[in-house]
């Protein structure tokens, strides 16, 4: 009986996501498309030196990439090609926009999920400490450094760590070594100043989420009742307390992703040099490169709404009562 | 969602007079939060700071390279220094001295006229640009409570995709197309910033909406923009507020990233700018990059403190 | 009525005090009850609401919030043990398989997110040697004797589908489920319509009769005990007032509190009922009168009950009452 309603919504929300997907890529078109700047920018200096004329050779090589076109025009073709699986030509770096994603997508993502696996780990064990002792000296604790933690700017506390522990300490290389194995200690090593500045707010704030939704059933009378049938304390909070309580948590912590993705991994590759997603299309942006931010927004976009997707379905199963229409 | 439980004393008719009472009996619930004092105390200091400290401290742009890389007083370092006359490099001890008690760049400029020109820009944006984002999301929260319909619709589901729009990506774009000056990274925050406010001005607006009080001026005659302008936005005024201490914090570190990736006002030296410099100099001067940070640590933390102070003080649910 | 003798006394609740220290004071929500359940009786625990039934109940268990809920002194002995001391360890072998309690707030008792099997079937491993087929074999038998209709169905739902009633009965299956030799049911008639309220006590009727449970039936309604109970303890202000067999409380109460919680009963020889009520509110447990809590709103106040608590009278070897009038 669930499976119906559950494929028309699904069907409903996929379509829905694909006109806000397509919105923001149109915004970002025309953001990219209509700014003072050409991509042919970077050659003027070029040009120059050799003396020749700046106004032709620009031309020229608007002209090889179609940017002198009317905007209209381009953005129909940007489209078309879209959809026929073509994600354009990267003017700076002159490749396939799909191969430089292809390249770089596994460093935003190794750094993402291992930040998201340690925030989410140490963030909820120790928001359940916190409710469970409520008003101790040990949730007082907590409590205020995660205060510290969700007010800390992550781009300077990865400065910090660098500061301390690679230039002072000389444990860490200051930069990401792109050159290590992706699947080796060595990168996790290499990894651990990035996942800790990246995961350092997430984990504050999931520490607060989680606090207050424990509290929030702590108290109900299903809990009495779970103690009253003699379960051991573990059972009674792990599980009749925490699932109650990871309603609202997965509803929040999967909210956060965009800013996460489009924030702070992206600060987090700048700080350390690491050659991700973020790294890319903030050098695209500089570069003028417009295929290139154009679809790396895209993908953003529909991984952070894939993921909302995928949330809500997730609820049906936590929570029974939930039906969406 | 978050369900707001519809609790009694929320309708406040004491804006409508004994208002006086009402704001300390939320003051002295806000007091017994020590954090939020501390909050609010800071805060207070570094308005002080920014208004009044640049007329006791030199031009934050002044370089003087003879005195570059002194490091704060109480702080003593060993510097290479390459001499002219001999051809070779020195090494020296350094030590702070008070003429720049927080020490300097690496041209020579004084840390503690940059920070405190930095606390004008920090504070100048966090306050302009919520004020704008704040005014949007309410209008439009309201509006889209109160006239329903097809304009709701239309409204959130405009929310949505801006909701959903990577907002710092957004704000690099903006801002590097149209140039990194500070009126504009301003502009930018604010207009991208509503969304979050328009969402819970709308649902406390809806719950309002059915209450008795609101009711009765409706029925009572009241025109749409009366009950719109004395009953509805008053009453959400606390939420408002609240909304607007939590969302200065993300305004300010937003300021703050943009300047520390390359995209901030060249002309105005803010905590961002301080910063993305001092992380290229972290081997000769360390306090660059640290001292900047930690204001916008206290900053950002003043106002989490004031803001979390203020949900619990307005909030009737909680027992501070 | 069913015949008891003083010997088989199942769980002796002594002096027992139950304080909540909050910050706006120390609430004496239960402050010295006594009473003692025998084997295979229904003994009812009756006053108006706030008068510490539920807290006493809880505190047989232990399972008041803690804090701010603190037992300041007092035993509940059972099998030799001290409930109210014991470690905690002990105390949950008791818990469910002992002495099980189904809640006040029978609507919101049920884990909302768990399946009716998982809750029933996860107390039944805790407790009994059953793998978990035999458990849910068991479950569904017992929901068949509940006179739940498509028991197998009824475990794989959720609270949310089912009626206030069916609640009601899957919580008395789950506190059934380990075969407890005590259960203690707070208010279960309270919060359910006149139809489902006759079911529900014919349920516990059929506990009574066929299982020779030991039942504590907590309820405001003394129609209720008059229906169910063998004996009763009236309960007022977090103390016990007045200790003695239904028949007795109904036809001869003692204590002017059980008098007037009689009167308030409708008449129902009389065509329209008169709903009476007593005088005056209960007493704030922070701040509890001093002498005779009752003396403000009581009738037949006489000076003394203004400063003295009043002693436990024997009126005879099965009706004690805490009132100077019989002092
Ligand atoms: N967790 C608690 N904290 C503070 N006071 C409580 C708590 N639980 C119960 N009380 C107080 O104890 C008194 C008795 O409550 P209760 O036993 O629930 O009464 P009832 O007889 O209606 O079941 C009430 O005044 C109530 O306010
Ligand atoms: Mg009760």
């Amino acid at each position: 009986m669930r499976k119906g309603w559950l494929r028309d919504y699904i069907l409903k929300r996929l379509l829905y996501s694909l006109i806000i997907a397509w919105g923001i890529l149109t915004v970002t078109f025309i953001l990219v498309r209509v700014g003072p700047s050409s991509p042919a920018d970077k050659y003027l200096a070029n040009i120059a030196a050799r003396g020749q004329d700046p106004s032709q050779v620009i031309a020229a090589i608007e002209a090889r990439y179609g940017l002198d076109k009317p905007v209209l025009q381009q953005y129909g073709e940007y489209i078309f090609n879209l959809l026929r699986g073509n994600w354009g030509w990267s003017l700076s770096t002159s490749m396939p926009v799909i191969e430089l994603i292809k390249h770089h997508w596994i460093y935003s993502f190794q750094l993402i999920l291992l930040s998201s696996l340690f925030a989410a780990i140490i963030g909820i064990l120790i928001g359940i400490y916190s409710a469970v002792k409520q008003y101790t000296k040990a949730d007082y604790a907590f409590t205020f450094l995660s205060f510290i933690g969700i007010s800390i700017p992550n781009f300077w506390l990865g400065v910090m760590l660098i500061l301390v522990f690679s230039v002072k300490l000389g444990l860490f290389k200051t930069y990401y070594d792109t050159t290590l194995p992706l699947f080796s200690l060595a990168n996790l090593k290499a990894l651990t100043l990035p996942v800790i500045t990246l995961g350092t707010g997430m984990l504050a704030a999931y520490v607060r989420y989680t606090r207050s939704a424990m509290l929030d059933n702590l108290r109900k009378p299903f809990v009495t009742t779970a103690r009253a049938k003699g379960l051991p304390e573990h059972i009674v909070i792990g599980k009749h307390v925490f699932r109650n309580a990871l309603l609202p948590l997965v509803t929040i912590i999967m909210f956060d992703l965009g800013s996460i993705v489009f924030g702070g991994a992206y600060l987090t590759e700048i700080v350390f040099g690491i050659p991700g997603l973020g790294q890319v299309s903030f050098n695209a942006i500089f570069a003028n490169d417009y295929p290139v931010v154009v679809a790396i927004t895209l993908i953003g976009t529909l991984v952070v709404l894939l993921v909302n997707l995928v949330t809500d379905i997730a609820y049906t199963y936590l929570d029974p009562r939930i039906r969406y229409e | 969602m978050n369900e707001r439980k519809e609790t009694a004393g929320k309708d406040r008719a004491a804006f409508h007079g004994g208002g006086f009472r009402l704001a300390s009996y939320y003051w002295q619930r806000m007091a017994r939060n020590r954090l939020a004092i501390f909050g609010l105390a800071f805060i207070i200091f570094l308005a002080l700071v920014a208004i009044a400290g640049p007329f006791f401290t030199p031009d934050p742009t002044e370089v003087d390279f003879e005195a570059k890389n002194m490091p704060p007083v109480g702080f003593t370092i060993t510097q290479s220094v390459y001499d002219i006359k001999t051809d070779q490099f020195i090494t020296t001890r350094v030590s702070g001295t008070w003429k720049h008690p927080l020490g300097t760049d690496r041209k020579g400029r004084d840390m503690l006229a940059m920070i405190v020109s930095g606390a004008r820009v920090s504070l100048q944006v966090g306050l302009l640009a919520t004020g704008i984002a704040i005014i949007i999301g309410t209008i439009i929260g309201v509006m889209s409570a109160y006239l329903g319909g097809w304009i709701d619709n239309a409204l959130m589901r405009f929310t949505d995709v801006m909701m959903t729009f990577p907002f710092f990506l957004l704000l690099v774009l903006i801002v590097f197309i149209f140039g990194p000056s500070l009126a504009f990274i301003v502009l930018a925050i604010g207009l991208t910033g509503w969304t979050g406010t328009a969402r819970l001005v709308r649902s406390e607006s809806l719950s309002l909406r059915t209450r008795e009080f609101v009711m009765a001026a409706k029925a009572l005659g009241a025109s749409d923009g009366r009950v719109v302008f004395r009953h509805l936005i008053p009453n959400v005024i606390s939420l408002i507020i609240v909304i607007a201490t939590l969302s200065i914090p993300g305004v300010i570190l937003a300021e703050a990233a943009l300047s520390f990736i390359g995209l901030g006002d060249p002309t105005v030296p803010s905590w961002g700018i301080i910063l993305e410099e001092g992380q290229h100099s972290l081997t000769t001067a360390w306090w660059v990059a640290v001292e900047p940070g930690i204001m916008l640590l206290l900053t950002v933390l003043a106002f989490n403190f004031l803001g979390d102070g203020l949900r619990d003080a307005f909030d009737p649910k909680s027992n501070v | 009525m069913q015949s008891y003798s003083r010997n088989n006394i199942i769980l002796r609740v002594n002096d027992l005090k139950t304080y909540f220290f909050t910050r706006r004071g120390v609430v004496k929500a239960v402050d010295g009850v006594s009473f003692e359940l025998r084997q295979g009786e229904c003994l009812c625990l009756v006053g108006e609401s706030g008068c510490g039934k539920s807290v006493t109940a809880l505190s047989i268990l232990r399972l008041f919030d803690s804090p701010p809920g603190r037992i300041v002194g007092g035993t509940v002995v059972y099998n030799s043990t001290d409930l109210a001391s014991c470690p905690d360890q002990e105390l949950r072998k008791v818990r469910g398989k002992e002495i099980a309690l189904i809640l006040q707030e029978a609507q919101s008792a049920l884990n909302p997110v768990l399946t009716i099997g998982d809750q029933i079937i996860e107390q039944m491993k805790i407790h009994l040697p059953l793998s978990t087929d035999e458990a849910r074999f068991k479950a569904i038998n017992l929901l068949r004797e509940m006179g739940i209709p498509s028991a197998e169905d009824v475990l794989n739902y959720y609270p949310h589908q089912l009626s206030g009633g069916m609640k009601q009965r899957v919580l008395v299956t789950m506190s059934l489920c380990c075969d407890p030799k005590i259960l203690i049911a707070d208010e279960p008639t309270t919060a359910v319509d006149v139809t489902i309220k006759a079911q529900v006590l014919d349920m516990f009727h059929q506990l009574k009769t066929k299982r020779q449970m030991s039942l504590i039936f907590i309820t405001h309604d003394l129609a209720v005990v008059a229906e169910i109970g063998d004996r009763a303890v009236v309960m007022y202000g977090g103390r016990d007032v007045e200790t003695a067999p239904v028949s007795e409380i109904i036809s001869a109460p003692a204590h002017p509190y059980t008098a007037g919680l009689l009167e308030c009963l409708p008449d129902l020889s009389r065509e329209m009922s008169r709903l009476n009520s007593i005088p005056g509110m209960p007493p704030d447990p922070s701040k509890m009168p001093p002498g005779c809590t009752f003396h403000p709103r009581c009738p037949k106040m006489i000076d003394i009950c203004r400063t003295q608590e009043p002693p436990l009278a024997e009126i005879s070897k099965e009706h004690k009452v805490r009132c100077h009038l019989y002092a």
